[in-house]
């Protein structure tokens, strides 16, 4: 059984000393009286406090064991309650690496084994060198290997597929590394500028300390702005005439978005700094982050659904953003980000590699029926009759300005809004894959192989039912399921849902038989 | 197409009726102990609830249906939002019976089918005799058996 690196242990221990040494002076400080601790000890409390916690780190540092023998993973560790786990190797879904600044300095990675329906990784490694992670990569992906030639990958080429496993296996060191994608600083800018993700930045701006103190700022900066004294309360605002509040509201307003874009694009640009995609056998491997360095695998044999995004912007440069995902889990701070395969890069080139990775024909997708969009149309005044309403008793109660109807020019915009809801929405029944097509703002497109599909549930709701319209949703082993997981065709006409359920569940089991009788084939 | 057992309503409105007594008697603290709150109004509130959830038990036991196909358990459920549920055998990861306390005391039991999905992951039939319970169990381990374990995923 192989221990982590000693660089490591070396961090963990100063790290724990650290916190021990502190935690001794001040709580040893703050409870000095308590315990009747006589003065001269406690100098001492510091220096015992970080032997204790530097020993423990130590001595979790010397019981944390692993190894990879046959086809398992077995780690142990923990000083006092001891654990034991033992992972196969073929249940292992990607293996991830994550560099912080200081373990970059010291050539070592974090590595994170994830496995199918677990919420939880199923085992660390804190922290191995990077002989050891191409080592680790490398046995899983061999593993990986023999499973292709049971489990098919793809239905075309499934000959040679399983042949270059054989060689994998066999020569380790032949391994063909291609890049398939690669960010340069322009287009990783142009990226930054075209996927903005607006609230989040700013609200955690606002949980810091510090940032409720600018928000004051800023706010009081704008009251003097529109002319008012810069005593800073609520009552203040009664005092303003119309005029005054909404040049203070859209001024604030203007601030909190360009403060959120800048942001935006800051954190994005950290993140994918110099990002790049190479294929290795059997395997997609990316590489991203300016500070701290991420990379994962995304094995090809197990990827369960592709999709293709794009947002409002990038569909007018003609770009798009390809997004694999596995049913490894992807819980934890890098939710959206789990998966991405190409941030962004020019619609065609997301395509072909959406082809290399899942062979499908050109879509051509079917739309609602027409009459959906009434549905969308009546649900959009609903809601722009709440938002009036609101504005009304907003109006009425504090601004008296009378100028709540003009909220009522919104119901102008519900046409074309219901009209680009409707377009922008479809499924196709391809040959092996089932597409399916979302959203405006940011268009979804899913491509789910059939033999990729679990349950399929149809839906109706009370207004569906009115206008014989249903949702069909196939739900897949892909755990991205805030961004999706499961494929569905919205506003499907009620029989074309019915035959459309059933001709999934057909071609699930038709694409499941095929692929058994072609892994048969080749083991004989 | 097979259906719930028929003392399953009387289950779910006794699962209503304790959530609305639970609700009443929060209301009853509060006005006990900080701010006075009208309680006509909410012993009326709890008999409509009370009775919108014998309409809603009704309801629901009259749609609920399920069938083992040759495929797939097909069900159909839900009194606002008509769903039905194919789930194909050869995804089922395992099955179990349980009995929750309330469940024991009508004497009935509820089957749970695991699948590897994100948004159906387990999907469940309450309601049901036990004896019939546990024969469904086996049938659904028997058919999802049938299958090889690498094609659940």
């Amino acid at each position: 059984m192989r221990r982590l690196h000693p660089r490591s242990a070396v961090v963990q221990v100063a790290r724990a000393s650290l916190q021990g040494a502190f935690l001794g002076f001040f709580v040893g400080t703050a409870l000095a009286g308590m315990l009747g601790i006589p003065r001269v000890a406690i100098p001492l409390l510091a220096p015992l406090g970080a032997v204790i916690t530097g020993g423990l780190a130590l001595a979790r540092y010397y019981r944390f064991q692993y190894e990879i023998a046959g086809d398992t993973l077995a780690v142990q560790s923990g000083v006092f309650a001891r654990q034991s786990r033992e992972i196969p190797l073929g249940r292992i879904q990607n293996v991830d690496t994550k560099q912080g600044v200081l373990n970059r300095l010291l050539g070592l990675s974090v590595v994170a084994f994830e496995t199918a329906g677990g919420s939880t990784t199923e085992a660390t490694l804190d922290a191995v060198d990077q002989s050891e992670v191409e080592r680790l990569r490398r046995l899983v992906h061999r593993h990986g290997g023999d499973d292709a030639d049971r489990a098919v990958p793809e239905t075309d080429g499934d000959e040679a597929t399983a042949q270059s496993a054989h060689e994998d296996a066999s020569e380790p060191t032949a391994d063909s590394v291609e890049e398939l994608f690669h960010f340069d600083f322009s287009d990783l800018l142009t990226y930054a500028l075209v996927s903005v993700r607006p609230a989040a930045p700013v609200l955690l701006l606002a949980g810091l300390p510090l940032g409720i103190d600018i928000i004051e700022t800023v706010l009081r900066t704008n009251f003097e702005l529109i002319g008012a004294e810069a005593s800073f309360s609520p009552a203040v605002l009664t005092q303003f005439s119309p005029p005054q509040l909404v040049a203070f509201a859209v001024l604030t307003l203007v601030q909190f978005v360009a403060a959120a874009l800048v942001l935006s694009i800051v954190l994005t640009v950290v993140e994918y700094y110099d990002f790049s995609l190479v294929r290795d056998g059997d395997d997609l491997r990316y590489q991203r982050g300016f500070l701290r360095r991420y990379s994962g695998t995304i094995p090809l044999s197990k990827v369960q659904t592709v999709s293709v995004r794009e947002n409002v912007l990038m569909r007018q440069f003609g770009l798009a953003t390809l997004v694999v995902e596995t049913a490894g889990y992807s819980g934890g701070s890098q939710q959206s980000t789990q998966g991405v395969a190409i941030p962004m890069a020019p619609r065609e080139s997301v395509y072909e590699l959406a082809h290399d990775i899942e062979p499908f024909e050109t879509i051509e997708f079917e739309r609602p029926p027409t009459r959906a969009r009434r549905r969308y149309a009546a649900r959009f005044s609903i809601l722009v009759g709440v938002v009036t309403a609101i504005g009304y008793a907003v109006d009425t109660l504090f601004l008296a300005s009378g100028y709540w109807w003009v909220l009522g020019g919104l119901f102008a915009l519900v046409p074309p809004a219901a009209h680009l809801r409707w377009r922008h929405r479809g499924f196709a029944l391809d040959d092996d894959v089932l597409a399916t097509q979302t959203g405006f703002w940011r268009q979804t497109t899913r491509i789910v192989p059939y033999y990729r599909i679990q349950t399929v549930f149809v839906g109706r709701s009370p207004f569906q039912r009115r206008r014989s319209l249903a949702t069909v949703t196939a739900d897949t082993a892909s755990s991205n399921s805030l961004l999706g997981g499961s494929a569905t065709a919205y506003d499907v006409d009620e029989g074309t849902a019915t035959d459309l359920r059933d001709e999934l569940r057909k071609r699930l089991y038709t694409d499941l038989l095929a692929r058994r009788a072609d892994r048969d084939s080749v083991t004989e | 197409m097979e259906s719930l057992h028929p003392r399953v309503r009387l289950l779910w409105v006794g699962r209503t009726a304790i959530g609305a007594t639970v609700l009443l008697g929060l209301v009853a603290a509060v006005d006990r102990l900080l701010i006075s709150l009208p309680l006509e109004v909410a012993i009326s509130g709890w008999a409509v609830l009370v009775a919108v959830g014998i309409v809603h038990s009704i309801l629901a036991h009259r749609i609920w249906r399920f069938k083992l196909e040759d495929d797939a358990l097909f069900l159909v459920r839900g009194v606002l939002t008509r769903t039905d549920t194919s789930v194909p055998y050869v995804r089922v990861q395992h099955v179990d019976t349980t009995r929750g306390p309330v469940e024991r005391a009508a004497g009935l039991a509820s089957v749970v089918v695991y699948t590897a999905g994100s948004r159906g992951a387990d999907i469940t039939i309450p309601g049901l005799a036990p004896e019939r319970a546990t024969e469904l169990r086996e049938r659904l381990r028997d058919l999802a058996g049938e299958s090889e374990a690498t094609d659940a995923v």
